[in-house]
């Protein structure tokens, strides 16, 4: 192999591991070696694992045993700070005194473990994960800009070659702002696809489990692995899970894609409107219907998702404003804490009336499309430091612009896939948004992979 | 009600930190008040009780 072994993706690694060609010992060693080399620079992992190595040696004997355990066997895979683990802390990102969390693997860490992963380390995550900026993360294509949030670890570390794969969460836009930011692939799933147990939650009826990756078929393969009941997540749906190798590599000739002209297509920077004009363009250059449509509902998501990420996120994190560890949070999240005790319980409610009635517009919606694309965020990463950016001309907030176009698709609880589609004018990455139906991941990931095997998107890789 | 924040919301708050709460919370009440004239009447809200749970095989 002409590349060096932290920069291959899991769809090349894990042939070649079971092969024999690759050594799983020699492909940690590579990561580790990579995190030795840029990750002071980069600060994506909060925590390396001691015994990576140890692990890759097992995974070695195992498959030179005859026992592959499948295509994550032997591979290093990063773990979001706020999922659980057995060998490794968990701080979700906070230096605030008193808070501890069990050191036992949540459902995701151990089945990627039964699956034979090496889980390399804990990724940073914005604290508590509310947030899109995960200090002190940078982005690996340009050290002075973030890498979003609140997975942004993860995105940086699987973007740089830190690790195969990653986990994140994604509770407004979470794994798909960084994977957009970062240049990866990013899954949030159905919610109750993949088990949150052992997620320390942020907003419950908000927060998704899932995989950055550096292609859609190693999305595909985590999600063979992440996806199924469990009922140790209150929500987690018992629903059959398809063989997700299936979709990738089948036609998309045929397949109607609508296209939200409102909301999604107003306010965003010049060269993400022009990349994600491009891509649905090519979409249907490739025999795919392009379906124009609006949905004036999305105009009131904003106020329901604060009303509920805030209200949910202050109810999770009462004792510790009770018992005054609040005030050492970092100020960003302090402020969110003490504000969500000022939405009411009418405004939490009507907010979960106004889901449903965005929910049943989209199932109509998927009466007339197989699947929705669009841009994952109007603007690309942004300076570390600035709270503004300029959006079609007009300074806006980032808090407000960066989940802009991922947030409906937490209200509603639909699969959305976020799929490398360019670059801006400075050679930081734009990320496709691709949206499915109920329990349909197969549909985004078959649409995504189409995309993704007619581009080179996934050949650039971050100059560190 | 001496601190009303205190006694209704359960803010305990100094009172120059409760003024930067609340100058922050402003841009967020706009969007709930554009949310608070939607007229929901008859939408059950997308939140599900289930008394089942509790019965739900643990592993």
């Amino acid at each position: 192999m002409s590349q060096p072994l932290w920069q291959l993706p899991l769809e090349e690694l894990a042939p070649a591991i079971r092969a024999g060609r690759v050594s799983p010992v020699a492909l940690t060693e590579s990561c580790l070696e990579r995190i030795r080399a840029v990750d002071d620079e980069l600060k994506s992992f909060i925590h390396v694992s001691a015994n990576a190595i140890e692990v890759a040696r097992k995974a070695e004997r195992e498959i030179k045993a005859g026992r592959w355990l499948g295509p994550l066997h032997g591979v290093p895979v990063g773990v979001k700070d706020n999922y659980v683990t057995a060998d490794m802390p968990t701080t979700v990102g906070s230096e605030a005194p008193d808070l501890s969390f069990p050191l036992r693997d949540s459902t995701a860490a151990a089945r990627l473990r039964k699956a034979g992963a090496v889980l390399i380390g804990k990724t940073r995550t914005h604290e508590f994960a509310w947030g899109n900026v995960t200090p002190p993360v940078c982005n690996p294509w340009d050290l002075s800009r973030v890498p979003s949030g609140s997975s942004g670890g993860s995105g940086a570390a699987v973007a740089a070659g830190l690790c195969v794969t990653a986990l994140g969460s994604d509770t407004g836009g979470s794994i798909r702002m960084p994977a957009a930011a970062c240049g990866t692939v990013g899954l949030k799933a159905t919610f109750g696809r993949v088990s949150r147990d052992g997620v320390v939650p942020h907003s419950w009826s908000l927060d998704h489990a899932g995989p950055l990756t550096r292609t859609v078929a190693d999305t595909a393969t985590m999600m063979q692995v992440l996806a199924g009941y469990d009922a140790a997540d209150p929500v987690c749906q018992d629903q059959p899970v398809p063989d997700y190798s299936k979709a990738i590599g089948k036609p998309i000739k045929g397949l109607k894609i609508g296209v939200v002209r409102n909301h999604f297509f107003e306010n965003l920077q010049e060269d993400v409107e022009a990349a994600v004009e491009k891509a649905i363009g090519d979409l249907a250059a490739a025999g795919v219907q392009i379906v124009e449509l609006k949905l004036p509902l999305l105009e009131y998501g904003l106020g329901a998702i604060f009303a509920i990420e805030l209200s949910s996120s202050t109810a999770y994190h009462d004792a510790s404003l009770k018992a005054g560890r609040v005030a050492h949070y970092q100020p960003d999240v302090r402020m969110l804490v003490e504000m969500g005790r000022l939405v009411t319980g009418p405004d939490y409610l009507k907010a979960e009336q106004y889901r449903s009635v965005l929910m049943e517009e989209y199932r109509k919606v998927f009466e007339r499309v197989d699947a929705i694309a669009g841009p994952t965020t109007p603007i690309t990463a942004w300076k570390r430091g600035d709270w503004t950016v300029q959006v079609a001309g007009k300074p806006e907030s980032v808090l407000a612009a960066s989940w802009r176009f991922t947030y409906p698709y937490n209200l509603t609880g639909l699969p959305a896939l976020s799929v490398p589609c360019g670059f801006d004018r400075d050679a930081l990455p734009i990320g496709l948004q691709i949206v499915g139906r109920p329990f349909d991941e197969s549909m985004v990931l078959r649409v995504g992979h189409a995309y993704e095997r007619t581009h080179e998107w996934k050949q650039h890789h971050p100059p560190l | 009600m001496s601190d009303p924040y205190k006694e209704l919301f359960g803010l305990d708050l100094d009172p120059e930190r409760l003024k930067e709460v609340l100058g922050a919370y402003g841009d967020i009440l706009v969007q709930i008040e554009k949310l608070r004239g939607l007229d929901l009447t008859d939408v059950h809200p997308a939140v599900v009780f289930e008394p089942t749970a509790p019965y739900r095989n643990k592993p």
